[in-house]
């Protein structure tokens, strides 16, 4: 019974931490547009797609799935700081452009490497 | 930034997946629908309260570590309890089943609710 808490904590917690990671090497880089928050979601969004398509093909265990679905991919990515991060650019006077380009960026571009993980996750059954 | 923010971090995304993992399974076992009210429900509470939190304590959007508020709360137990990667799977598994309107639909709705959320957010604060 305790095991899926234990699972989705270290999951969840070490992909926090590497949302952080990634929030210290690009940081720099994110003065108007979030590319850390951004590269998080994204590398996040192909994850799950792909762990998902692996454990429907029985490729990837519950507790497998478990670690790296529910923990890891929900814990590097993140909803509040997109979207707190999206409207904060919004009401900027002038980035308004630069906030519907994060906003649609990153649901065009999550949705599509979601489909390519799942389709990854294909190729690797067939294989 | 220490080793400690990275603890803080780890700990708060460990605690806000086991919230996410809690709260999904509970809206989900009420309101079982094709639109994901469980993810949606959780995206857009987590916009609030980061929007809340932020303005509060006049913390910009990317101020995200450094302190314990940042990195435990607003990086570690919001960042673990919402999902960008979950709801784009969800949409995607909309898609797949052939309800590609829908799919639209909950992304559409779930960025426009989070966004109004972080709004309501920042006004409470402001009161």
């Amino acid at each position: 019974m305790w095991l899926p808490v234990i699972i989705i904590f270290v999951g969840g917690g070490l992909g926090a931490i590497t949302r952080e990671l990634s929030m210290l090497l690009m940081g720099r880089y994110s003065v108007a547009f979030p590319v850390d928050i951004f590269a998080a979601n994204i590398f996040a969004s192909f994850l799950l797609g792909l762990v998902f398509g692996l454990h429907q093909a029985r490729r990837a265990s519950d507790n497998v799935t478990l670690l790296v679905s529910t923990g890891f991919c929900g814990g590097m990515s993140t909803f509040s700081t997109f979207i707190y991060g999206a409207y904060s650019e919004m009401v900027t006077p002038g980035q308004l452009g630069l906030s519907f380009l994060y906003v649609i960026a990153s649901l065009v571009i999550g949705y599509s490497v979601t489909w390519l993980g799942l389709g990854a996750a294909t190729q690797l059954r067939r294989a | 930034m220490d080793i400690i923010d990275i603890v803080w971090v780890g700990l708060g995304g460990g605690v806000g997946s086991l919230l996410r993992w809690q709260v999904g399974r509970l809206v989900e076992r009420h309101i079982g629908t094709p639109f994901k009210v469980g993810t949606f429900f959780i995206n857009v509470s987590g916009a609030f309260v980061i929007a809340y939190i932020s303005a509060s304590l006049a913390m910009g959007w990317e101020h995200r570590y450094g302190d314990v508020i940042s990195s435990l709360v607003l990086t570690g137990v919001l960042g673990g309890y919402t999902t960008f990667s979950t709801m784009q799977l969800d949409a995607v598994q909309m898609a797949a089943a052939r309800r590609h309107a829908l799919a639209i639909v909950y992304l559409v709705t779930s960025v426009g609710a989070g966004l109004l959320a972080a709004a309501a957010g920042v006004a409470l604060a402001r009161v």
